[in-house]
């Protein structure tokens, strides 16, 4: 076979947590490498997409959901679980209560997603390191128990972000996405209409 | 108290369509449904979600539904279906697609191509000839209707312009099947496939002014995104595509409650108060679903059957059209009109399909028809999928396309009447309800009431309606989806971002220019 000797696979990345813990920051940092301090809440496109290079060979390219705002009150349309191959649930390591919410997330995901969906828990803020909450045993005991891949971010100051999504990245079943060859036919691409008509019915 | 500009209660695809519209415009919009899904009365839900809407409707003397029965099989796991509470399909040119394109909605949908409309008549299913080649290489049509069938085709494709008004104006309000034998000679069995196949009008009495929108809009479709008039959205229909425009919607900036009841409406105080006490103000106005029942009512039979129905697709598809024509099922005045589904379109299971029937006639007459249809339809799949089933074919049932024969629909062609089927159709479930128009009453001046219909199993209407209350709300629809999206992703896979390295890569604002779509004006009616 006269395959390239490069691999490449597409995901879909799904964003959960507790409103204000930092999930748009989060993804913003990863994908354009900036961070708004007075940013309002969620980014402003369908969704956004980075690649990062696992290794030498490797690329996997993230199409990444962000909630929205509709976490706030519990309003996800199964649209938004559907498919997705990873998950960042989020909380802020400054406020405990968030990372109840994100176990709570992690219970929805498991219930809606797929079963073979690789879940990270991201601790943000730790830049916020002196108004800490959370203690990071606390969460990692959690992660290891549930079965997660564990991180302590921040957005703002880049720290592990990258780290966080090469670690979702090296998880993914490369492999057999890429072997589907690439990119999976979606469907009809209503953003290519046909120049040529089909039939003959317009131009008798 | 919380504030919006704007409050719309109910999520079925207009109001979502109004939400998104609005948000993207800047207005402040806080959206509310009661149910814990999207769609309303156009909902995609799972069997189990069926389950409990069943109960809901009977303890809910407002609901636009009754008459709701449903059975399920036991061996099967109800998670896994996805049922369409008021399906539809897309034309590739019409103002919907139109919709989905400049909203960008498109992008959380798969949509897959639908070619194939079958028609029932005289025991038969036939393939529809629909195109000028299909005309000319059907054996079947006398060279006189073929003459007369592609003369009306050159005629509807232009009927709005000058010169062709003459020709129907007088017919404008009369059925279309009598403007076609009387100014095409086009008979019955070709007008009902024009009608009730292509045009999937489900009246007897189509006006002729709406049956020629239909069927030019058929016409113009073939071959916009490909050989196929129509398509269908995965996993469901308008409660998909109502998700994606709350998604949208959100996106926007407006806010979404799913699970919450309004339970109180103040027009003089412009504010609401919802189920668990909380009070919100509007500054403009409250979109409200409207309960007052009209005259008019669509009646539905979904089957899920144990039988992938694969003859009735087109290669590689997934979903067909079959309609039952005026005349066709002991006396049937309107048409029954049938969506079939396979197992790729995601509502079901492999070797399974999901059957959609649904009528405008009422009552007693209106189930019984349902049931005649349904009976024709199992009859003809089981004869289908009878793999040892003889069949002969006759030099007529050899079509040649660009040279290639094609045996065209051969078992389809044959009749029914000497089928005696040895094994049983399964019905792994079956649900059957009627659903009754609403119709828009004025409340108050700060109150738009929303009406719905759910008659049409394609998209005509939804758009009109939706820009209809957007101008209602914003005083005009000129800046209906007028949105420059920011262009953030799409085709970069070129630049790769290196691992350990956190440079900035493509965020470029390429936005792709589309090609205008422009077919033909819109619907007068």
């Amino acid at each position: 076979m006269t395959t390239p000797s490069t691999r490449y696979a597409q995901f879909k990345l799904v964003l959960l947590g507790e409103s204000a813990v930092g999930k748009s920051s989060l993804v913003h940092r990863f994908v354009k490498d900036s961070f708004d301090e007075y940013r309002e809440s969620t980014i402003g496109a369908a969704f956004l997409t980075q690649t990062v290079n696992v290794d030498e060979n490797t690329t996997v390219k993230f199409e990444i959901w962000d909630t929205a705002g509709q976490e706030r009150y519990k309003s996800l349309a199964p649209m938004y679980y559907r498919n997705a191959n990873c998950a960042v649930v989020v909380y802020d390591i400054t406020q405990a209560a968030s990372l109840d919410r994100a176990k709570a997330w992690v219970k929805e995901l498991q219930r809606q997603a797929n079963e073979s969906i690789v879940i990270a828990l991201a601790g943000n803020k730790l830049d916020l390191e002196s108004d800490r909450e959370v203690d990071t045993s606390v969460a990692q005991s959690y992660a290891d128990e549930a079965g997660l891949l564990f991180y302590e971010t921040s957005a703002k100051s880049g720290e592990n972000v990258l780290e966080l999504f090469t670690g979702i990245a090296k998880k993914l079943p490369i492999d057999a996405a890429a072997s589907r060859h690439r990119p999976v036919p979606k469907g009809v691409d209503l953003s290519k209409p046909s120049p040529s008509s089909g039939s003959g019915a317009c131009n008798c | 108290m919380e504030e919006y500009d704007v409050i719309i209660y109910g999520t079925d695809l207009v109001q979502s369509i109004v939400g998104a519209a609005l948000s993207w415009q800047g207005v402040s919009v806080l959206h509310v449904d009661k149910s814990p899904y999207y769609g309303g009365a156009s909902a995609t839900l799972s069997l189990t979600e069926i389950k409990q809407w069943v109960e809901s409707n009977n303890n809910d003397p407002s609901s636009p539904f009754d008459d709701v029965k449903l059975y399920v099989s036991r061996n099967i796991d109800t998670s896994k279906y996805s049922i369409d509470l008021s399906p539809r399909i897309i034309f590739s040119a019409s103002d919907f697609i139109d919709l989905l394109r400049t909203s960008r909605v498109y992008r959380y949908l798969t949509i897959k191509p639908l070619t194939m409309f079958h028609t029932y008549k005289d025991d038969f299913f036939d393939k529809l000839a629909s195109t000028k080649e299909d005309i000319f290489t059907d054996q079947s049509i006398t060279v006189q209707t073929k003459r007369a069938l592609l003369k009306f085709m050159r005629f509807v494709l232009n009927y709005q312009s000058e010169s062709s008004l003459p020709i129907w104006t007088d017919f404008k309000n009369r059925p279309i099947a009598e403007f076609l034998q009387a100014k095409f000679k086009i008979d019955p069995i070709y007008s009902n496939e024009l009608v009730y196949t292509l045009g999937l009008c489900p009246a007897l009495a189509t006006p002729t002014s709406v049956g020629l929108h239909r069927i030019k809009k058929y016409l113009t479709s073939m071959g916009v995104f490909g050989s196929f008039p129509a398509m269908f959205s995965l996993h469901g229909g308008p409660g998909e595509i109502a998700q994606g425009f709350c998604r949208s919607g959100a996106v926007g900036g407006a806010v979404y409650r799913l699970h919450s009841d309004v339970s109180s409406v103040d027009p003089d105080t412009q504010s609401i108060v919802l189920d668990d006490g909380t009070n919100i103000k509007y500054r403009e106005k409250l979109v409200i679903p409207s309960q007052q029942q009209g005259s008019r009512e669509v009646r539905r039979l979904v089957a899920i059957v144990s039988n992938d129905c694969k003859p009735w697709f087109g290669e590689g598809e997934s979903a067909a059209v079959v309609v039952f024509p005026p005349g066709t099922l002991e006396g049937n005045e309107t048409a029954v009109q049938c969506l079939i589904f396979g197992a790729e379109s995601q509502q079901c299971q492999s070797g399974q399909a999901v059957w959609y029937l649904s009528t405008t006639e009422k009552g007693a007459k209106g189930k019984k028809e349902l049931e005649l249809a349904l009976e024709k339809l199992e009859s003809a799949i089981l004869r289908e999928s009878t793999e040892d089933f003889d069949i002969e074919v006759s030099e007529e049932d050899v079509i040649l396309r660009n040279g290639t024969p094609l045996i065209s629909s051969v078992r389809l062609g044959q009749s029914l009447k000497d089928f005696v089927p040895r094994e049983k159709l399964q019905y792994l479930a079956k649900l059957q309800y009627v659903q009754h128009e609403t119709i828009a009453n004025p409340v108050a001046d700060n109150v738009i009431p929303i009406g719905s219909s759910a008659f049409d199993i394609t998209y005509d209407g939804i758009v009109e309606q939706a820009k209809k209350i957007f101008s209602q709300i914003t005083g005009s629809d000129d800046d209906f989806f007028n949105v420059d999206f920011e262009d953030e992703d799409e085709e970069d896979i070129g630049e790769v971002k290196p691992l350990g390295s956190t440079s900035n890569s493509n965020s470029n604002n390429n936005s792709n220019a589309e090609p205008e779509l422009t077919f033909g004006d819109a619907m007068e009616v």
